[in-house]
């Protein structure tokens, strides 16, 4: 029986829907199949005021053993360093956050905010929001690079906007299970399993990125996205193409351009009209290239592309 | 639009060029926000106004600048329907026309 305890931060609960949406495995499987104890989260959570704070305090006292700690949103430092701004059961959660990862087994943040800052953390980050051990692409974050759970391992980072509620489950199990040891994490803490290939890995639309053929609207069946509608699946690790949301589909396939929103850096640019679903180019070459590619090889590529193009990549392909 | 009036348009498109119609060909948009700004020029137009359009996005045809760009190997050029696909231009173009808002 591992005990599970579930905080949030500044967020907006992305991750919590996602979260109660999971099904390899569920929600409910985590309970009953693999026998882990939910102490409280704040959708599923009973206890209530001075019972809830009873329950911290145990945790924090060691009275009670902690083995995994889940975080969803920012740690708010706001105002001055203080974190009043995000009070929570008594005082400013980044206390709470501060106590409870100094007793856990694993540390787990789950989503952009609580790995990178997020949103909340885009300049001019008026809530002085950090993520648990990254703010955006920096090492450090709130609980500083150094920072080691109770287990050895630092925070075990799943990044998105929101996570792949199967990515949020299968780590959980993996920890409570007694397979930590079988995670390897990348550079950023993200577990390599999930977070190695791309987006574009696994993209029904990668026909007509090798043939530089276009989408250029939302929703469109043919064409690739990358071009004219900005996105980032080839730059951006994640198996949003391979472990399917709705266990049936994702962004790109229902034409909508991945925003790498499990990298560091998103939102990217300066999130003014008409700068975020585009590619932003420079003298009409792409400013970020698809990763491993450089300039003279990708005008070389899709002028070989181009001459290669089949009739059918310039067609109306339905593609889900 | 059918093959043939694709053609037709083509040879005027051609033709207009050929007798020395002077187009915007500088400065080429090097930012998003440039080529956007040349974009609602070109919205503002009769979408029929095939002129307005090739003088405000520059069109010249023959090759361009020193890495030789042509609409061979911009992203909006469909090869088979030898067309643009760029939605504020939307016309027939040959592979080696060029226009400022040439991307790859």
């Amino acid at each position: 029986m591992a005990n599970l305890l579930w905080l949030q931060g500044g967020a907006c609960s992305g991750n919590t829907m996602s979260f109660l949406n999971a099904e390899e495995p569920s929600a409910c499987d985590l309970v009953t199949d693999f026998g882990i104890n939910v102490l409280w989260h704040p959708s599923l959570g009973l206890e209530l005021g001075d019972n809830l704070k009873k329950l911290l305090n145990a945790l924090t006292s060691g009275q009670m053993p902690l083995d995994i700690f889940v975080f969803e949103g920012t740690v708010v430092n706001a105002p001055n360093g203080t974190g009043e701004w995000n009070r929570f059961a008594g005082r400013a959660m980044r206390d709470w956050v501060s106590d409870l990862c100094k007793v856990a087994n694993f540390v787990v943040a789950v989503g952009d905010c609580a790995t990178w800052g997020g949103i909340p953390a885009t300049a001019p980050n008026p809530s002085e929001s950090q993520g648990l051990q990254f703010l955006k692409r920096d090492q450090g974050g709130f609980l500083g690079k150094d920072y080691k759970s109770k287990a050895g391992l630092p925070v075990i980072n799943i990044p998105g906007c929101p996570a792949h509620p199967d990515w949020i489950t299968q780590i959980v199990v993996a920890v409570a299970t007694g397979r930590a040891g079988d995670l390897t994490l990348d550079e950023f803490q993200r577990p390599k399993t999930f977070f190695t290939s791309f987006t574009q890995t696994g993209c029904t639309r990668n026909m007509h990125f090798a043939y530089k053929v276009s989408a250029t609207e939302f929703g469109q069946r043919k064409g690739c996205l990358f071009y004219d509608l900005g996105c980032r699946g080839p730059m951006t690790h994640s198996p949003c193409n391979r472990v399917l949301w709705n266990r049936q589909s994702s962004k790109t396939r229902a034409g909508m351009p991945c925003m790498g929103c499990t990298e560091p850096e998103f939102p990217f640019f300066d999130l003014a009209p008409g700068t975020v679903f585009k590619t932003q180019t420079v003298m009409g070459v792409p400013k970020d290239m698809p990763s491993g590619v450089d300039k003279t090889g990708y005008i070389k590529l899709t002028a070989a592309a181009k001459a290669a193009s089949p009739r059918w990549a310039e067609e109306d392909i339905f593609v889900v | 639009m059918n093959n043939e009036q694709q053609h037709a348009l083509l040879r005027k498109m051609a033709q207009l060029m050929k007798s020395g119609l002077e187009t915007q060909t500088e400065p080429f948009p090097e930012t998003e926000k440039e080529f956007a700004a040349i974009l609602d020029e070109l919205r503002k137009l009769d979408a029929n106004d095939v002129e307005a359009k090739m003088v405000i996005s520059g069109f010249v045809d023959h090759p361009y600048g020193p890495d030789r760009q042509r609409c061979m190997e911009c992203m909006y050029y469909l090869v088979h329907r030898e067309w643009c696909d760029l939605p504020e231009l939307a016309v027939p173009v040959d592979a080696d026309w060029w226009c400022r808002l040439w991307r790859i």
